[in-house]
């Protein structure tokens, strides 16, 4: 029982990474149509940075006893400093492709803009290349591996409460953003329809851009969550990250916000059971096995008839 | 007009390639083979084509059935099976496996959404991958099947060895493929003036209004699933016979595919030349062109500290990339766009 | 339209510049097939010093022949590691150029099962530094049809300076045991050489009665192994052994088992013997509890020759080489030895040449080719992760195996 919930745990924590990831990808999918081959790599470079801007800052000297360098406070501030930045590097960044690469295809046929996306996604790994070398890169430990439950039996630990830490209050911002504000209502209104958006005067590149910007800062965050979680990178993370959290997002129903978070638990869950219960080695084959199973009985994916929300 | 040059340049293509292992001692060597390769992805993405171009199904897994077919090819001849069938009842049979498995997968997904059934296609790459790797006992698993005997072992033609002269020169096999590829392309362009090409086409352009022509859209579909896989195996069936070996189950992974569906694309959807161009382009890129240019850097002695900025390779993703995004922003419906696709194209957006 | 017609005629530059090459004969050539982009960069780099610096010693001579060296790479940027295309592609080569008298490589025992049939049928030397996967040598010790498969010809042009898994995989065992393990679990990484070491440590572990709790296999491109280190606790074992490399993940494997909480030994095998390893784990995840097997002396710990070789390349590259450097070295030195006493510039009589070398007195000690190209040598020796190093622990003695070593 103990090691069942303990395979949850662990499902449920990396689910929710996969989640962060897999909504820039239904964001961007909601409102053009595109399925962004280059967000993993995005997130690679998001990643990246954050390396970068860890050993600048100084944060990992107290590897690896964790806080010690920085103190607690001063860990928490530079991680949520970390994400600010990396959100904003890899949002920026994604608006910039956006409006170089994917804009003049907007009318061109319908699979033009999916392979500039994988031909964006090939770029990025070559920078990444090149910042990273071509070896896998150990990220700093910042946070320490100490259990917080009692005992020793499950394990739950800082960097798995890190994961819930960001990953909630991010979700929670962008539904109240796409339910609340004008910009969410110009959000639906696009996805919807571009044509109508533009005849009641919505500025339909801009809203575009936006959406590519929000997504791209989910990424952004995911990755610095992901070096804190996972504590490796290297430049060919982008794929097997993009992989399962694409898959997240068809499996909730592409386009739909609540769909990526419960499609993204889902794959976790999933992974980890049957990790746990069949064996690792096959892990990969039962996650898209369940795929194509749920898809055959549920066209539109788990959530994607139910809700009208669309972004 | 233009119909008549296209028809003779393919048949120019046809003399040269046949022409040029006679005059040129390189294609006895390194080169043969991975002109041979060349070939082989040339194959595979024409069937893929026919799914992606001519039914508009977007297909993100046919690296999977370009593997089975391999297999299929490796289990059926390899000593290590007691089936020993020879080459052509081999791939006869590894072909009908392939499109058998299109089918079976097919049958089920075909009503999902495109983009949907993009991804049943892109999970069904991952689960063969996996299953191929872990089913040890039966496809060896990351050792691969090997060896595959070369077409025609244990013939003698008089003083010639058939097998022998196929595990030696290239040149042998560089003929079987570019044979096969020209059957590939006039069976293509058979069809796609068929009967049935023009029921795929149709359910591309408007599955409802083929339905209602009284096109049964799922028996269109089903057959454009199976005509794909079919010749993705016939590719597979090469290639494992090629290299000798299935290689090991990475060599079938998702990156191939996407590779084959970009060349597809970049040369044009639905569009025989162009999706051989495509190939040539981008696998030409990676196999032939990038190793040689390496070495030309290296023979130079231009790189002694051996940074990676100054070789060829370490810039080959983003050439490759910027390929990509420069061909899509200029030419979006590609290099040699279809006749049929263009009209299109340029009535809906004049 | 410019393209239609480009493409053709660049293929007919390179044909025409690939079929220009003056035959020359004083010259012979020396090709390597290494994995030159991707990880394992950093390993097969000083195997590449080694190569280059046999040559320079021996001034870019072998008897009659001017030698010229050409580091081939066998991987490529896109898969990051080697792929069955570019090795075949790199054998191909090598076998058409007929000045290349000898092909060092592989590093990956699964790329010497692309290469070696089709070198086999030119009859071109290969001796490779680092491949281990015992079927490529040894007759009924791997899958059916082995080695068999990987000579078309029936002779013999393959030879290894590595000693084979048929002893590191049980003499890890052996040594497990005597440190008083007694349940063990088994991971290896799914490929060749891993799965290989991995199914010889479990086959050994069972045979001297060492509880195996699970044997499961990673996939090497998934990214963390939580749930599995899990599992792994939940089984308490003693000690979690890994058949595989850093490029298959060995570095996160035991980053996710010190997160997991797992205080259990963690025991890998030669191909997790670099410094990327220990960079990549997080040197205090492995501290003072990795043993990492080697077959052979560390560098440290050579003596003679091998010590000189140490000491020269510390001059020249500033830094002590990684352990298969001395290898690539050794595989040189085999080569140009074989180019020497063949005296003719007959790839056949060079192979012929390198497999009779059977008193060679060279880097790694006083060694031989048996009948199979396989090494005399088997000193085996394990080290343990201290303060971000390896440090050497003691030698294994190849004769114990067949026979259960007493517990201490």
């Amino acid at each position: 029982m103990q090691f069942f919930l303990q395979q949850c745990l662990i499902g449920l924590t990396n689910g929710a990474l996969i989640a962060l990831v897999a909504l820039g990808y239904t964001m961007v999918y909601g409102i053009i149509g595109l399925i962004n081959f280059a967000h993993g790599d995005l997130i690679m470079l998001g990643a990246c940075l954050a390396l970068s801007l860890v050993a600048a800052l100084g944060l990992g000297l107290g590897d690896p006893g964790g806080m010690a360098a920085a103190g607690p406070v001063g860990t928490w501030l530079g991680i949520a400093l970390l994400v600010g930045l990396c959100g904003l590097f890899c949002g920026g960044l994604n608006v910039a492709v956006d409006r170089i690469v994917y804009k003049p295809l907007r009318t061109a046929p319908k699979l033009a803009p999916l392979v500039s996306a994988i031909g964006v996604s090939f770029i990025f790994m070559n920078v990444g290349l090149f910042w990273l070398g071509p070896a896998d890169r150990s990220f700093p430990e910042l946070l320490p591996a100490a259990n917080l439950l009692p005992g020793d039996g499950l394990q739950f630990t800082w960097k798995d409460l890190l994961v819930v830490l960001i990953v909630g209050p991010l979700m929670l911002a962008l539904s109240l953003l796409v339910r609340g504000t004008r910009l969410g209502k110009a959000m639906r209104a696009v996805a919807q329809d571009p044509t109508a958006a533009t005849l009641v005067g919505i500025d339909v590149d801009r809203v575009i851009a936006a959406t590519f910007f929000i997504g791209g800062f989910l990424g952004g965050a995911a990755s610095v969550i992901y070096g804190l979680y996972i504590n490796t990178i290297g430049f060919q993370m982008g794929f097997q990250n993009g992989l399962y959290a694409f898959t997240a997002a068809v499996l909730g129903g592409i386009g739909s916000i609540p769909g990526a978070v419960v499609g993204g638990i889902v794959i976790g869950l999933v992974r980890a059971l049957s990790s746990a219960y069949v064996g690792e080695r096959w892990t990969g084959a039962i996650v898209f096995a369940i795929l194509i199973v749920i898809l055959v009985f549920r066209p539109e994916g788990l959530l994607g008839r139910r809700t009208k929300e669309k972004v | 007009m233009r119909e008549f040059v296209r028809e003779r340049w393919d048949l120019v293509a046809l003399v040269v390639l046949a022409a040029a292992p006679l005059v040129l001692p390189a294609l006895g060597g390194a080169l043969g083979g991975q002109v041979t390769t060349l070939f082989i992805y040339c194959i595979l993405a024409l069937g893929l084509n026919v799914m992606v171009g001519y039914t508009g199904l977007v297909h993100l897994g046919i690296a999977a059935f370009f593997g089975i077919g391999a297999y299929m090819m490796a289990i059926l001849t390899v000593p290590m099976y007691p089936f020993q069938l020879g080459w052509l009842a081999a791939a006869i049979v590894s072909v009908l496996v392939a499109a058998g498995i299109g089918l079976a997968l097919g049958a089920p997904t075909l009503r999902l959404r495109g983009d949907y059934l993009a991804i049943v296609t892109l999970g069904f790459g991952e689960v063969v991958k996996v299953t191929l790797r872990n089913l040890e006992q039966i496809t060896g698993g990351m050792k691969g099947l090997n060896p595959v005997p070369p077409p025609g072992a244990g013939v003698k033609i008089g003083p010639l060895d058939l097998g022998l002269a196929f595990a030696v020169d290239p040149r042998w096999f560089y003929y079987l493929a570019l044979a096969a590829l020209a059957g590939v392309v006039v069976a293509m362009r058979r069809l796609e003036h068929s009967r049935l090409g023009r029921a795929w086409v149709a359910v591309r352009e408007d599955e409802l209004a083929a339905s209602a022509m009284g096109i049964s859209a799922t028996r269109v579909k089903l057959s454009a699933f199976a005509m794909s896989s079919a010749v993705a195996g016939l590719a597979g069936c090469l290639y494992a016979g090629s290299l000798s070996t299935t290689a090991d189950p990475n060599a079938y992974d998702f990156s191939r595919s996407i590779m084959v569906l970009c060349a597809v694309i970049l040369g044009g959807l639905g569009s025989i030349p162009g999706t051989l161009l495509g190939v040539a382009i981008l696998v030409g890129f990676d196999t032939v062109l990038a190793p040689w240019a390496d070495s030309w850097i290296q023979q130079w002695n231009v790189n002694p500290s051996g940074s990676s900025l100054l070789s060829f390779s370490g810039w080959r993703l983003a050439i490759f990339g910027l390929a990509l995004v420069l061909v899509m922003r200029y030419r979006p419906e590609g290099l040699v766009p279809s006749r049929r696709l263009a009209a299109e194209l340029h009535e809906a957006h004049p | 339209m410019a393209a239609r017609i480009a493409a053709p005629f660049l293929f007919a530059a390179l044909i025409v510049l690939a079929g220009c090459r003056p035959a020359d004969p004083s010259l012979v050539k020396i090709v390597s097939s290494l994995p030159r982009t991707g990880s394992a960069k950093q390993q097969s780099d000083t195997i590449v010093g080694g190569i280059r610096m046999a040559i320079e010693e021996a001034g870019g001579q072998a008897g009659p022949f001017r030698v010229e060296y050409l580091d081939l790479d066998d991987s490529t940027a896109a898969a990051g590691q080697w792929t069955s295309e570019a090795e075949a592609a790199n054998a191909r080569r090598a076998l058409q150029d007929p000045d290349v008298v000898a092909y060092i490589g592989t590093f990956n025992s699964g790329a010497a099962k692309v290469s070696m049939p089709i070198l086999n049928l030119g009859d071109l030397l290969m001796v490779s530094p680092a491949n281990t996967a015992v079927g490529l040598t040894k007759p009924g010790l791997g899958a059916p049809g082995e080695p068999g498969v990987y000579r078309p010809t029936g002779r013999l042009n393959y030879t290894r300076v590595v000693p084979a898994d048929d002893l590191q995989g049980p003499l890890s065992a052996d040594w497990a045991r005597r440190r008083g393990v007694k349940k063990v679990y088994i991971l290896d990484d799914n490929e060749v050489y891993g799965k290989g070491i991995a199914d010889l440590f479990d086959e050994r572990c069972r045979e001297i009665g060492i509880e195996v709790l699970g044997h499961d296999s990673i996939d090497a491109k998934a990214q963390e192994f939580k749930s599995l280190m899990a599992s792994v606790k939940a089984a308490r074992p003693d000690l979690v052994y890994f058949g595989g490399t850093t490029q298959s993940k060995g570095g996160q494997l035991a980053k996710d088992m010190a997160s997991a909480g797992i205080h259990a030994m963690l025991m890998v095998p030669d191909g997790c013997r670099e410094q990327v390893f220990i960079d990549s784990a997080g040197a205090a995840n492995l501290e003072g509890r990795c043993f990492v097997t080697f077959g052979g002396l560390p560098p440290e710990k050579l003596t003679g020759k091998g010590a000189e070789f140490v000491d020269r390349y510390r001059k020249k590259h500033g830094e002590l080489p990684e352990a298969y450097a001395v290898y690539g070295y050794e595989a040189a030195c085999v080569a140009l030895e074989a180019i020497r006493n063949a005296g003719v510039k007959d790839r056949r009589a060079i192979s012929d040449a390198a497999l009779a070398l059977k008193d060679f007195d060279g880097a790694l000690g006083r060694w031989g080719f048996d009948d199979n190209g396989d090494t005399t040598m088997q000193t085996l020796t394990v080290s343990v992760v201290k303060g971000g190093k390896f440090e050497f622990e003691e030698i294994l003695d190849a004769s114990a195996v067949g026979e259960a070593s007493p517990v201490r």
